[in-house]
């Protein structure tokens, strides 16, 4: 028997801009969409769980992460329900409802919090280096260290248990019996999706938007590999400099592309834009163009008279790997490619 | 009678007398207003902008919910308006101007387009369709087949006088060789005719929606992709092909499937409302099918169905229990194979899986436009519309007929979409209507 929450669509408006109350069900949004299968139909059945307040069905539910919102589905809607958007949404709250220590729903839903929480971490870094007489070379071997102990860090304690809370969800609660062999055989799926993301190469929009997204990623963590495992700041090998400033001069040039658009609107995509996507975005934007100047201010040596250049590298770096890695957009990158480990365990 | 003062055009009088009433339209809803009031003894002035009075009513087989052929239901009504001593029908005749006066007389002024054919002189006996070289789509068979440039609309047109498309004419000159009765007259010119009304009657009608801006179902690109307009004329007694074929090849369809509310209750085509006769009418073609081709599977894909009129809902179930096969869900594209069949996609509701389906004909149920073009007509005051752009009824609950202008009432669906029966309920109510403003007036 499904339990069900009356509340839970006032709950997840707050996660988005959407009105499931207008859809008549006519499944027009489920028959346009190209990823949509008969084994896993979707915007419309999402809808309904939204609509009747079935919230363990819906976080049971792995489509939204099955959905790569090109928009059709809004775009065709005949009672303007923007299902797609939905989708998103449900993306959002299902982010805050893996999430054990509750923090990520409170940022996705208050746009305050966020900004308290964005300046608190800004405070904490300029703080410590303060506390250090702002020495160039120290602060800098300490962002390093700061920077591999956030990953691991942020793994350890946030991510991973969420995503044994995304596994319990889906798998363990409603009982899914999966052999043990499947979860090793499955494991293809999952590095597969996480540096390919090739499903969304099924939307019908383009392709264009999918090797944008895929050079980013590999932009993004080609240069983590770089700046944490080569030590791109305090690199000598030339081969390694020009490797760090082309990966970053990507992820700058992807992102002011990605910013625009939801600037301009011109995608049913980019129309409709939370705090959480412009953070992610933006910030991504900003890490890509700051370890550009400050690799760049070492070149030229200048940086150790214009220091504030890393410290606003270190502060930029600190709010993503503290605030959007473990709790906002950038979370979508595991629970994706997991969705699809998972998707292959339950068939 | 006062001419215009319009010295570009030749100007003629439209009859002898004033009239009570001017009709504008002469569909179902024209008509019945303009016999009631007839019948009551006022003289009617009925103009009609097509070559033929009968509306969209006198080109569709039958009628639901009683399956009578529409085609005798009301070409009774057409002889009993066009024979009627107190009407005077005018056809090809468009309003250009209404103006109101302070008398309260509606100064009127109408343009009657060229026929180039004698109306009273021709017998309709179709020698000069003979001759004529030019071939063009027929737009009464809704492109189905074509006709020639001089024609007769269609075979229970009234009058049934040939008419020149003008456009598509070559000027050869062999229809008026061949007439026997020598009644083709090229020098005829558009005439601007003006009269003076007591008052007016609006039943201009609906437009289908054209279903060519839903991409997504093909229609123009894809040949077995027709609407039920065309399906109706395929099914009607004056029937093109004499049976019903899809258009690609020619071949008698064994699996047909409708489309519901194709252009109605749909936001992204700008029209939000149920266009009211859409699951009737398509029911009533499948049941027609059914006894056309009994081999033929005939599915009807719905959002819901709405069977709210008296005898509606038997006449839905007599439709499933005669075997059509009803499906719940709104289908979201077509594709095309290679001999023409057609795949629909469409998520079943009632499984919740997305479904593709194989259909060797597609005919999709278009819904109703508001037809609001005659408010331009109205100089002085303001013909106001609905949210829709339907024609606004200031008093929908006791007074429908009434518009936001005194002494024009509305007729039919020129107010909102609505099936037979309520367009002659609702012409009755503006006859009715009328009659009281008129007796009034003295």
């Amino acid at each position: 028997m499904a339990t069900i929450n009356p509340e839970f669509g006032k709950e997840l408006k707050k996660y988005g801009a959407f009105d499931f109350n207008a859809c008549y069900n006519c499944g027009t949004c489920t028959s346009v969409c190209s990823l949509s299968t008969e084994e896993n139909s979707f915007p419309r059945e999402m809808v309904r769980c939204s609509a009747v307040g079935d919230e363990d069905a819906i976080k049971e539910s792995l489509k939204p992460w099955l959905c790569y919102y090109c928009g059709e589905c809004t775009t065709s809607c005949p009672r303007e329900a923007k299902p797609g958007e939905l989708m998103m949404s449900l993306r959002r709250y299902l982010t805050a409802a893996y999430d054990w220590t509750g923090l990520s729903g409170l940022l996705y839903k208050s746009l305050p919090v966020s900004i308290i929480a964005f300046i608190s971490v800004a405070i904490g870094v300029i703080w410590y280096s303060a506390s250090q007489q702002f020495e160039v070379e120290k602060i800098m071997h300490i962002g390093h260290y700061f920077e591999m102990f956030a990953i691991a860090g942020v793994f350890a304690v946030i991510l991973l248990p969420n995503l044994i809370r995304m596994w319990y969800f889906v798998i363990l609660k409603p009982k899914v019996k999966v052999p043990f062999k499947s979860y090793i055989t499955s494991l293809g799926e999952l590095f597969v999706h996480m540096f390919t993301q090739k499903r969304s190469l099924g939307c019908d929009d383009n392709q264009v938007r999918w090797f944008e997204h895929f050079i980013l990623v590999i932009g993004y963590l080609s240069l983590l590999f770089t700046t944490v495992f080569l030590d791109w700041f305090s690199a000598t090998n030339l081969l390694v400099i020009i490797l760090g400033y082309v990966e970053s001069a990507i992820i700058f040039i992807v992102t002011v592309d990605f910013v625009s658009g939801r600037i301009k609107k011109n995608k049913e995509v980019s129309k409709n834009s939370q705090p959480s996507d412009w953070f992610f975005v933006i910030w991504l934007l900003l890490m890509g163009l700051t370890a550009f100047l400050v690799r760049l201010f070492i070149d030229l040596k200048i940086l150790e008279y214009n220091f504030w250049m890393y410290l606003f590298h270190w502060i930029v770096l600190a709010q993503w790997a503290l605030l959007i890695v473990p709790f906002g957009k950038w979370t979508h990158f595991l629970y994706r490619s997991f969705a699809m480990y998972m998707e292959k365990l339950k068939a | 009678m006062e001419a215009t003062n319009n010295d570009s055009m030749n100007r003629s009088n439209a009859g002898t007398t004033d009239y009570d009433v001017l009709v504008i339209g002469a569909g179902i809803a024209g008509e019945e207003s303009a016999l009631k009031l007839a019948d009551m003894g006022f003289k009617v002035l009925l103009i009609e902008k097509e070559p033929s009075i009968g509306g969209k009513m006198i080109l569709l087989s039958k009628v639901f919910p009683t399956l009578d052929c529409a085609a005798c239901i009301t070409t009774p009504k057409v002889s009993e308006t066009a024979r009627h001593p107190n009407i005077t029908i005018l056809t090809l005749a468009e309003a250009e101007s209404i103006v109101k006066e302070e008398n309260n007389l509606f100064s009127v002024t109408f343009k009657k387009h060229p026929r180039y054919v004698v109306e009273n002189d021709c017998t309709g006996c179709q020698e000069c369709e003979t001759v004529c070289p030019m071939v063009v789509k027929d737009q009464f068979q809704f492109n189905l087949v074509a006709r020639k440039a001089i024609y007769i609309p269609f075979n229970i047109a009234n009058p049934r006088v040939a008419l020149i498309d003008i456009e598509n004419c070559t000027l050869c000159g062999a229809c008026e060789q061949k007439c026997p009765s020598n009644c083709i007259d090229f020098t005829q010119k558009e005439e601007l005719v003006n009269i003076k009304v007591k008052s007016v009657i609006v039943a201009t009608g609906f437009k289908l929606f054209d279903p060519i801006s839903i991409e997504r179902y093909g229609y123009g690109r894809y040949k077995n992709v027709i609407t039920s307009m065309q399906m109706e004329r395929e099914l009607a007694p004056t029937r093109p092909f004499n049976s019903v074929l899809r258009p690609s090849d020619g071949k008698v369809p064994d699996k047909i499937a409708y489309i519901f509310c194709t252009g109605s209750r749909d936001h992204t085509v700008g029209n939000p409302i149920c266009s009211q006769v859409c699951c009737m009418y398509s029911t009533k073609q499948a049941q027609l099918l059914m006894g056309a081709l009994p081999m033929a599977d005939i599915s009807l894909y719905y959002i819901n169905i709405r069977a709210f009129g008296k005898g509606f809902n038997e006449f839905y179930m007599q439709a499933k229990d005669m075997g059509a096969n009803y499906v719940k869900g709104k289908i979201g594209s077509i594709s095309e194979k290679e001999n023409g069949n057609l795949i629909l996609r469409y998520e079943d509701i009632v499984t919740g899986k997305v479904t593709e389906k194989e259909h060797d004909l597609v005919v999709l149920s278009v819904g109703l436009l508001a037809n609001h073009e005659i408010t331009k007509v109205f100089k002085n005051e303001k013909l106001e519309l609905d949210a829709l752009k339907y024609i606004k009824q200031p008093d929908l609950l006791q007074s429908p007929a009434t518009t936001s202008i005194k002494g024009v009432f509305v007729a039919g669906t020129a107010t909102s979409p609505m099936d037979i029966p309520d367009t002659i309920m609702s012409a009755g109510a503006a006859a009715s209507e009328t009659s009281g403003y008129l007796n009034q007036w003295s």
